[in-house]
């Protein structure tokens, strides 16, 4: 059984009302024949647009590419595709257009034989494409820019904090070498005139001839201990910290003795000594005498001379304390918060005792180094303590 | 650098002088293939793509180097050293008229004679010149080009329609003689539309024929009587042709008035 199709338009009716503009030219584009479409998109009648040259309805433009393309390539190919015009309606107004083209011989006539669409929607949406693009492009190079002077400044403040490294590194080691300088050459004439002294002590001398060899020999010692802080601080400051060795302690023995030799370069001073709890303790034994004496000397320095300095070891669970009291004048609280601090002096004007300040700097970097710390209180009824808190032994966790 | 591979030169014909021939601005050396051949047979025939068209070397398109005429000028001298032989007849399509008259004046005496196809000094009309057109016509046919990508993909994809009466033009080969990189074609297009070059016309000391077309959009006859005034050696020829390129619409005609220019001149 055979379907009947229905038959179509006529050919000519099909022409003038086909889905896209269509004409002919001759070979130098005069419109020789037109559809109804395209005089409805161009908004021309036919008689108007015939024998008007196609170039003549596009826009400047669309006129240059017209002769640079167009033309050259129906020439060389015979045909032409993909073209998009910006085409001029009878109203004025500009309209996007594809356009395709070929060309063909007829009567020994060269012909063109022209497709035409109007193409607003894909002419915005081109338009678009290449908006995005050019939003697209304009970005990457402010990023590209903003990477490079990422860069620039980036290798800048590498340059610079090279260059204040090195200076910082150049400075820490001037100051070593200066240590150095302190240590050895001037310990080495210190230790003439201590050897010196003890050599004179052995002849016959008057009293006065003593009293002398005495204040030589006190300043001998002082002039030791001082340099002894600086070595210290230089350690602590430079050399990461003051090393200690922590060794089995027995900590109320040990700290009875030093008590004893501390009162006794403490002549008329009043110094007492608790002892409380037990256990096995741990710890650098030069170096805590050399916390505790801190410790004394500032006591004495800056407390009451009326009044006793006492010293405590007290031996907790997990820590040992070692405290020193004394009684006198309150240290206000803005001394006391940078107390531990190298340079900084106690409370009042007072130039006695050992100049420079690096004693309680040590003591605090000494408690550090053993993982403990020090801290001191100080009102007026109560007079000032301060307590070097300890871990028991080196396993020890720190519960401070 | 491959000064064949950068331009894709091709050398035909014999003969004691060479004929130089260079495209203008939209296609490629194709543009010659009605024209050239009539030359064949007397002389050595050079023909190429300018960098940015046709099957030149793209990865060669220095944005700096091609911000003049003078870029393409360099390159032009650097064929010419390669590949000509004998007397040079340098024959230049629009844009390329000018490139050749650069070429000449940077390196007097290695042209013996121009051949001028629709050329123009200055394209921007200024006070009593007319070069037919205003600053915002370019910048039309700027945006026309923005979106016409004839032939052109990134991977050569082929074009959709074919040429039913020349069937030897394989459907791959459709469009693909103005086929162009569209940002290359934008630049190209400001550089020769923007360009000035009314100063160095009357430099060049060489005999030139100026192929000017009786109507012709890009080069109007105002700019044919220029190039006649301005021409130290200068003759122009009108041909009969509506359009830039004569040499594919009327070639024989302008074959003529060639052979006619370079046997007065003895060439």
């Amino acid at each position: 059984m055979s379907v009947e199709l229905p038959s179509p338009p006529p050919t000519d009716l099909a022409y003038q009302q086909a889905a896209c503009g269509l004409l002919t030219t001759d070979n130098q584009g005069r419109i020789l024949k037109l559809n109804e479409t395209l005089c409805g998109w161009l908004g021309y009648s036919s008689a108007e647009l015939l024998s008007l040259r196609l170039q003549s309805l596009l826009t400047m433009g669309s006129r240059i590419f017209h002769q640079t393309h167009w033309s050259p390539l129906l020439e060389i190919q015979g045909s032409i595709s993909e073209v998009k015009f910006e085409m001029r309606r009878k109203d004025g107004r500009v309209i996007p257009v594809m356009l395709n083209a070929i060309r063909r011989v007829h009567a020994d006539q060269k012909f063109d034989d022209v497709a035409l669409f109007v193409a607003e929607d894909r002419h915005k949406y081109e338009q678009e494409l290449l908006r995005a693009r050019g939003v697209a492009e304009d970005l990457l190079k402010e990023s590209t820019a903003a990477q490079e002077a990422l860069a620039r400044m980036q290798a800048q403040l590498f340059d610079e904090s090279s260059r204040q490294r090195s200076a910082a590194e150049d400075r820490a080691l001037f100051a070593e070498q200066m240590m150095g300088i302190v240590s050895h050459d001037l310990r080495n004439p210190l230790s003439v005139v201590s050897l010196s002294g003890h050599v004179i002590k052995r002849g016959a001398l008057d009293t006065m001839q003593s009293d002398a060899l005495a204040r030589i020999g006190n300043a001998t010692s002082r002039a030791n201990r001082l340099i002894s802080d600086l070595l210290d601080f230089t350690q602590a400051r430079l050399g990461g910290g003051i090393a200690v060795k922590r060794r089995p302690l027995a900590l109320h023995a040990f700290v009875q003795e030093l008590v004893l030799e501390l009162g006794a370069a403490h002549p008329g001073r009043a110094l007492s000594r608790i002892a409380e709890g037990e256990g096995d303790c741990e710890g650098d034994a030069d170096r805590l005498s050399q916390l505790l004496s801190n410790l004394v000397g500032n006591a004495m320095t800056y407390g009451d001379p009326k009044t006793e300095v006492r010293v405590t070891s007290r031996i907790c669970p997990d820590v040992f304390e070692l405290r020193v009291h004394n009684h006198g004048e309150r240290i206000p609280d803005h001394v006391l918060a940078t107390l531990f601090e190298p340079m900084v002096r106690g409370p009042g004007v007072k130039t006695v005792g050992r100049s420079i300040g690096l004693g309680l700097y040590i003591v605090r970097e000494i408690a550090r180094a053993h993982k403990g710390e020090v801290v001191a209180t100080s009102t007026e009824a109560d007079g000032t303590l301060f307590v070097a808190t300890i871990p028991r032994l080196v396993e020890m966790p720190v519960q401070i | 650098m491959n000064v064949q591979k950068r331009n894709n030169v091709n050398v035909t014909g014999q003969g004691v002088a060479t004929m130089v021939f260079a495209h203008g601005f939209g296609c490629d050396q194709s543009m010659w293939r009605l024209l050239a051949p009539a030359f064949a047979g007397r002389y050595r025939v050079v023909t190429f793509d300018l960098v940015g068209s046709g099957m030149s070397d793209l990865s060669a398109y220095e944005v700096a180097k091609y911000d003049s005429l003078h870029g393409y000028a360099d390159d032009l001298n650097e064929i010419v050293d390669e590949f000509g032989a004998g007397k040079i007849i340098f024959v230049g399509h629009s844009v390329s008229a000018m490139i050749g008259m650069l070429a000449d004046i940077k390196s007097p005496g290695r042209f013996a004679a121009h051949v001028m196809v629709g050329p123009s000094a200055a394209y921007i009309n200024d006070g009593d010149y007319v070069g037919g057109f205003e600053r915002e016509d370019i910048e039309s046919l700027l945006r026309t080009l923005e979106s016409n990508y004839l032939g052109w993909s990134s991977n050569m994809a082929p074009a959709i329609m074919g040429a039913p009466d020349q069937p030897e033009l394989g459907i791959e080969l459709t469009n693909s003689f103005c086929r162009t990189d569209p940002d290359i074609a934008k630049h190209f297009a400001k550089v020769t539309f923007m360009s000035d070059h009314r100063a160095d016309v009357s430099k060049l000391q060489t005999p030139a024929l100026v192929l000017q077309c009786s109507e012709d959009l890009i080069a109007p006859r105002s700019v044919g009587d220029f190039f006649e005034k301005t021409l130290p050696h200068g003759t122009v020829a009108v041909i009969d042709n509506i359009g830039h390129c004569p040499h594919l619409s009327v070639p024989g005609a302008s074959a003529k008035a060639m052979t006619d220019f370079l046997e007065a001149a003895g060439l």
